[in-house]
């Protein structure tokens, strides 16, 4: 970047402060806040109602289980923010176009995690249900949710932590809430705005990292999603007439169609999306590193690893497209602002991840590195740093295969790559490349999980993270 | 599973209540409100629909009825609005329109005198070597949003009937709105931009565009532009009812309401007059 890129991105970052905090403002705030914590309820509740009778069936293995798991793991691989786009143009604008498409997304996340957990559930207890001639459905209530309850509030906290992340990038396509009022606030040039707005949802989501906390502690908790959720499908239902019209431009979508000239294009686009997908992840861990050491306990005093972890907790709390609407401000556009984005939020991912990796090796090691009269640093750099090898290399590994699929959200704000193609698409409303597209999006990522999971079963390591 | 204790459910309870009690009104007023749409040619907030609460009010007086503003976040999402009904009436450029009115048979009621020849600027930075189109070479550009009429269609058009092929000779990029085009022009992130003449203007009376900074180096020949369209089932007496509100604005009694909407007098619009728009959007793979 050039003398004067430098000093334009500056000027730039510089108009983002001070957020604007006038009480004027922050009481424009709170409908959008409301309608994304309403949104992402109702999502969940819609979620788990679908979901774990799904994840039931495949957890009992009923007849014809392996087709429901496949049909799951296939929604799933759809990017949040292309369900958004195709809920904006099939239900309509506002919340329920929200819901929809986080109902859909949650729905695949719920099953597939859920049915995973009771397909790992201890087979005695459960085998000695069925002798008893229990049914499927008290096999799962008196068998199943119980031995598995610890895991399924875990999984279903941090999903709700995500559905309200990803309600962001719903909403930045139309589906309302403060992902649409984030969006015009940056199209608006209202940068001090923009910065009250990320400052929000930075709390927000920090508010339910500690609520989940308390869940798991108090599971009752959990059942205030549904009098929210519900209430926000009464208050906002779809209109009357949409679902013929839902069906006509569905249908119009299909079959997914490639013009050649555009056909000739993919293979660029598709290796664009890799590089912001590998350049997002090789920042990251270049980032998460010093950050990491500077944040473990047993590395530095104290007091620096507070304040570097809450500078970890914004990094993380901002979802990536969010990162990639400020840097195409100031980066302009293309696969670098991609990157960065990815980097930025896979670095407070990573950060804190590799901090606690670091934390929790092996003593003995270090300790008796120790004694020989190390220095700090060389106990880090032959201490420390090598025996947490093994986590810091899965870590990378899941961050690269979530970045491949967060790498075609960030196209679609001008980074590049499958994911600008697709936008541009549904932008000139050429629905059936839209979809073409969307098929190749949701191949690379197919194919991303399937390489991940064979790396990480090679070298025999199994963990849910985001 | 401990147990919890009432006053946590009463917390809860309450907050739940408040939750319910701040999506109420959204439903309130939707019921049998005319739902209005602008496209986001300018950005799109909370803020921004309530500056435009005149317009909305003076609407919501002569139709008696009420009237919802909702600014979508793209263009797309306003069209597809119209098609699946969100949105009753909306605010379209010329190009939004011919592809709604293709896809979804929306009427086309009014506009302003101004948009039957309506004009883009190409915009640069004072002391930039750039004086015609053909300067533009090797340089970056700004378009507007990828569906405008003024920001990329009709700009692109004449830059090519100008001897520019903006896909070969500059390096463009969208940046969404007129106004981010206008400002990204002054900060010198891009080399020039091509933006509406009627955003142009107001931001310049506005101040929030040096005009010691920014010069116009071409202006297009006239264009049809914006419309405001009925979604096709609209009933004819709410198409009468609103065409006659817009057509009714006189300065300086509407003054404040005439601002909002950039113009000075309405008139009523028709289908024909976007035969010539239609066939470059067609020959530019944008319909």
């Amino acid at each position: 970047m050039s003398l004067h890129g430098l000093l334009v991105a500056w000027n730039t970052i510089r108009s983002f402060f001070p957020p604007d905090l006038s009480p004027s403002y922050l009481s424009y705030v709170w409908l959008p806040v409301v309608q994304t914590i309403g949104m992402a309820s109702a999502g969940m509740v819609i979620a788990l109602c679908l979901g774990i009778p799904l994840a039931i069936f495949v957890g009992t293995r009923a007849p014809g289980w392996r087709v429901v798991v496949t049909l799951l793991s296939a929604l799933r691989a759809i990017p949040d923010l292309t369900l958004a786009i195709l809920a904006v143009v099939i239900v309509g604008l506002g919340p329920p176009a929200g819901m929809a498409a986080l109902a859909a997304f949650y729905t695949a996340m719920v099953g597939k995690v859920f049915a995973e957990l009771f397909l790992a559930a201890p087979p005695a207890p459960l085998g000695s249900l069925r002798a008893t001639g229990a049914s499927r459905l008290s096999v799962a209530l008196f068998g199943l949710i119980p031995l598995t309850l610890p895991d399924l509030l875990t999984f279903g906290a941090y999903s709700f932590e995500c559905a309200l992340r990803a309600s962001v990038i719903v909403g930045a396509v139309g589906g309302g809430g403060i992902g649409t009022e984030l969006v015009g606030a940056i199209n608006g040039l209202d940068y001090p705005r923009a910065t009250t707005l990320i400052v929000v949802l930075a709390l927000l989501v920090a508010a339910i990292d500690t609520a989940g906390w308390f869940m798991r502690k108090h599971p009752r908790i959990a059942l205030v999603l549904f009098p929210i959720g519900i209430a926000t499908m009464i208050l906002n239902p779809p209109q009357i007439f949409v679902v013929r019209h839902a069906l006509v431009t569905f249908a119009a979508m299909f079959p997914p169609l490639l013009p050649a000239q555009s056909l000739a294009r993919l293979p660029a686009l598709i290796w664009q999306t890799l590089e912001i997908a590998l350049g997002g992840t090789a920042l990251a861990v270049a980032v998460a590193i010093p950050l990491a050491l500077g944040s473990a306990r047993n590395v530095v005093h104290a007091g620096l690893v507070a304040v570097l972890r809450r500078f970890l907790d914004v990094a993380r709390a901002v979802p990536e497209i969010v990162w990639g609407l400020i840097l195409v401000v100031t980066a302009g556009i293309g696969p670098l602002a991609g990157a960065l984005a990815l980097g930025i939020h896979s670095a407070g991912v990573l950060g804190k991840l590799f901090a606690e990796a670091f934390e929790n090796v092996d003593r003995a090691p270090v300790e008796a590195l120790a004694a020989t009269g190390a220095g700090r640093l060389p106990m880090v750099a032959f201490g420390i740093i090598p025996l947490a090898m093994g986590p810091l290399a899965i870590h990378t590994m899941f961050r690269l295969e979530w970045n491949v699929r967060a790498a075609t959200v960030v196209g679609m704000i001008g980074a590049g790559g499958i994911g600008e193609a697709l936008y541009n698409a549904q932008q000139h409303m050429q629905y059936q490349q839209m979809m073409a597209y969307v098929a190749v999006t949701w191949l690379l990522v197919i194919l991303a999980d399937a390489v991940g999971e064979r790396v990480r079963n090679r070298l025999g390591w199994k963990y849910v993270t985001e | 599973m401990p147990k919890s204790s009432p006053r946590r459910s009463d917390v809860l309870a309450s907050s739940a209540a408040l939750l319910v009690a701040g999506l109420l009104p959204a439903r309130a007023r939707g019921a049998t409100a005319i739902r209005l749409g602008m496209i986001p040619d300018a950005g799109a907030t909370q803020v921004s629909v309530d500056q435009k609460r005149p317009l909305r009010d003076y609407l919501a007086q002569k139709i008696g009825r009420a009237v919802d503003l909702i600014v979508p976040t793209n263009y797309n999402a306003t069209v597809e609005a119209l098609g699946n009904g969100s949105l009753d009436f909306a605010y379209l450029g010329g190009l939004t329109y011919v592809q709604a009115h293709a896809r979804y048979a929306v009427v086309p009621l009014v506009q302003r005198e101004r948009d039957r020849h309506f004009h883009s600027l190409f915009i640069t930075q004072s002391a930039a070597p750039i004086h015609a189109l053909r300067d533009l070479k090797g340089k970056s550009f700004a378009f507007g949003d990828t569906n405008s009429t003024s920001g990329h269609l009709m700009p692109y058009y004449y830059m090519e009937k100008g001897g520019i092929d903006p896909e070969r000779n500059i390096k463009y990029r969208f940046t969404g709105n007129h106004p981010a085009t206008a400002k990204a022009v002054q900060a010198g992130i891009v080399d020039a931009g091509a933006l509406d003449q009627s955003v142009f203007q107001a931001m310049v009376d506005a101040g929030q565009i040096d005009k010691s900074k920014v010069r116009v180096f071409y202006t297009t020949p006239p264009f049809v532009d914006y419309v405001w369209a009925a979604r096709k089932d609209l009933g004819a007496r709410e198409r009468t009812a609103l065409a006659e509100a817009f057509l009714a604005l006189r300065e300086p009694a509407d003054a404040k309401v005439l601002e909002i909407l950039r113009g000075k007098a309405f008139v009523r619009a028709d289908d024909a007059e976007y035969d010539t728009l239609r066939g470059v959007a067609r020959k530019l793979n944008m319909m």
